[in-house]
Formats: structure tokens, C-alpha cells, sequence
């Protein structure tokens, strides 16, 4: 179904579940890997998941359709994602290496990873880079989001995202490299 | 020598980690929309939902200041009722016994009831009468008098 045919039906109060209903079934997958792979955790990334298809729920009437519905359901995930790390900082007062070792640790506990040595070391360089530049990195390596969406979803240029991604990119082989 | 590693080189998973549990994205929407659904658990806490917005130190302080605020509470009101009974103590009994005359109840001879049986010394002796005589004694007395 077309983004534009839910958001009509939703417009309408006696379809509006449905139209919802139908549109967590077309986004729930991207949403839930986008934050997964910002967070690790398959827990934390279903309560944020939730979360964000309830604030999609309470924002979509005034939703002004300047940008496509995947671009800022996307901005929400995003949104969330940076917060809950921020706040995972803040309430634990962990400096930022030792958020970034326990996502490390929760890698290499994952099943799908193991006798997998350059993929593991991949995902291990990836959590090395800082949250803005790891969630650049993924829109772009993982989902091949173009840049001109990415910049809607993140709120930056598209030249600040290409030399980003350019960054990441380089740190995460210069990484994998010295750890061979 | 090792080859380099190269990003563009290796082959890219699409989604690296475990995949979530079986049927978990089947589950999913029906869970979203207990929580978006009006009437559900969610809803009935949605008058605190502006406690989440706080920063976790706001809502420390914000619980210290409830918890002082119960104390200092508790303690003016114990202060409060001892005050009471100090300056009911300092009031003269004239005007006591002045305003309790002056309101709209009237004190009855019952409130003021006294028996001053209690305060008189009993005789050492027990009283030699008879029962008639006792009976005439006790008929000449006003009744009322006793009482006061």
C-alpha cells in the first residue's frame, strides 16, 4: 500500500487503526534493524521500535508530508536511538569507551558472529566510531539510503554526510588493518 | 603479506546481527496498538508522562524536594497542634467561662456536674440510723442542690 493511501485512510477516524496497523506492517522491519544495529540489543531495540511507531501515532496528523513518510519515520528512529545512548551515558556515568565496550561485548556474544572473524571485527570497528558518524555509516553502507534522503533524515548537508561517511569508511579499515 | 582489508571489497551482510526471535514481527503491530489504542494501561499514566521529558538529575531533585516537602509538612503540622494547646492554656478561665456562657449551647447543670460526696471526709463512725430516719433526711433535701 502507497504511503499516501494510509495516510488517508487515516486521516479518517473510522479507519485509522487499520491504516495504522498497515503501516507498522510496511516500516516495522527497517525501523527495528535501523535501531538494532545502532543499539545491539535486541531488547532495547523492541522497546525503542515501540516507542517510536507510538510517537508515529501521535505526530502523524500534523504530519506536513514536506518530506516522505519513510525519511521522517526514520528521523523519529534516528531520533530515539541518539537519545537512548546519550541517556544510557548519563544514567550509568560511563565515559563514551565503556558504552562502546559493552556493545563490544554484546557483538561477540552474538550467535550469528561467531567463527565469523573479519565480520566480527567489522561490527567491532563499526561501535568505535561516534554515534552520529556510526548511524551515517550504517544508512548509507547497510540500508544504501541516497545521501539526498539521508541529509532529511539527519538534518545535515549532503556534503557533510558524503565526507562522513568517507571518515567512518577509512577509520574502520584503518582499524580492522592494525587489528590483523 | 596479507591483502589489505577493504570495505568495498567484502561482502556486505544486510542485517549483521541475530535475527529477532520467531514470529517476533508478527507480534510487533499488535503490541503497538494495545499502546496507541485509547482506554489501554499506557494512557491511564499519561498525566506523568511529562516526568519522562525530565533529565534523570530534574526528576532526583524534583523527588528530594517531595520527600523534604512531607517532613517539613509533618513537622509544622506537630508544631501547629502543641502551639493550639500552649495558648488555650494561657487563656484566663473568666474568660473561659465567659465565652463558653455566651454561646448558643448553654452549659446545662449536667457539664458542671460535680458530686461533692467525693471531697467530704467520711465520718470515722459508721452512721447509727435507722432506714426511716435515713429516708426523711434524704426527702428534705433539694434535689438540684446536690448538683451544685
Amino acid at each position: 500500500m502507497e504511503d499516501q493511501d494510509i495516510l488517508a485512510k487515516f486521516a479518517d477516524p473510522a479507519a485509522r487503526n487499520v491504516a495504522f496497523n498497515q503501516l507498522v506492517r510496511k516500516y516495522q522491519t527497517k525501523v527495528y534493524w535501523h535501531i538494532r544495529k545502532m543499539v545491539v540489543d535486541h531488547d532495547d531495540a523492541d522497546d525503542l521500535t515501540q516507542d517510536v511507531f507510538v510517537k508515529v501515532w501521535k505526530h502523524l496528523e500534523s504530519f506536513r508530508q514536506d518530506a516522505s513518510l519513510y525519511t521522517w519515520i526514520y528521523r523519529i528512529a534516528t531520533n530515539e536511538c541518539l537519545s537512548f545512548l546519550a541517556s544510557k551515558r548519563r544514567k550509568f556515568f560511563l565515559p563514551l569507551n565503556d558504552v562502546g565496550a559493552e556493545l563490544a561485548a554484546k557483538i561477540e556474544a552474538d550467535p550469528s558472529l561467531a567463527g565469523d572473524d573479519i565480520e566480527l571485527r567489522l561490527q567491532k570497528a563499526i561501535l568505535k566510531l561516534p554515534d552520529k558518524q556510526r548511524l551515517v555509516f550504517n544508512l548509507r553502507y547497510y540500508d544504501e539510503m541516497p545521501y539526498e534522503q539521508m541529509a532529511e533524515v539527519t538534518g545535515t548537508s549532503v556534503g557533510a554526510l558524503k565526507a562522513s561517511y568517507h571518515h567512518a569508511a577509512k577509520k574502520i579499515e584503518q582499524y580492522i588493518n592494525e587489528q590483523a | 603479506m596479507k591483502t589489505p582489508f577493504r570495505l568495498d571489497e567484502h561482502p556486505r551482510r544486510p542485517q549483521p546481527l541475530a535475527p529477532p526471535p520467531d514470529g517476533y514481527f508478527d507480534r510487533l503491530p499488535m503490541q503497538i496498538m494495545k499502546r496507541v489504542e485509547p482506554g489501554s494501561a499506557a494512557s491511564s499514566w499519561a498525566g506523568l508522562r511529562w516526568l519522562s521529558a525530565l533529565s534523570a538529575p530534574v526528576r532526583t531533585a524534583l523527588a528530594a524536594g517531595v520527600v523534604l516537602s512531607g517532613f517539613v509538612g509533618s513537622f509544622l503540622l506537630s508544631e501547629n497542634s502543641s502551639t493550639t494547646t500552649t495558648h488555650l492554656a494561657a487563656v484566663p478561665r473568666t474568660e473561659m467561662v465567659e465565652y463558653l456562657l455566651a454561646s448558643e449551647q448553654p452549659v446545662t447543670l449536667t457539664d458542671l456536674a460535680e458530686l461533692p460526696v467525693t471531697e467530704q471526709a467520711l465520718p470515722e463512725t459508721p452512721l447509727q440510723v435507722s432506714p426511716d430516719e435515713l429516708q426523711e433526711v434524704l426527702d428534705t433535701q433539694p434535689v438540684e442542690d446536690i448538683y451544685l
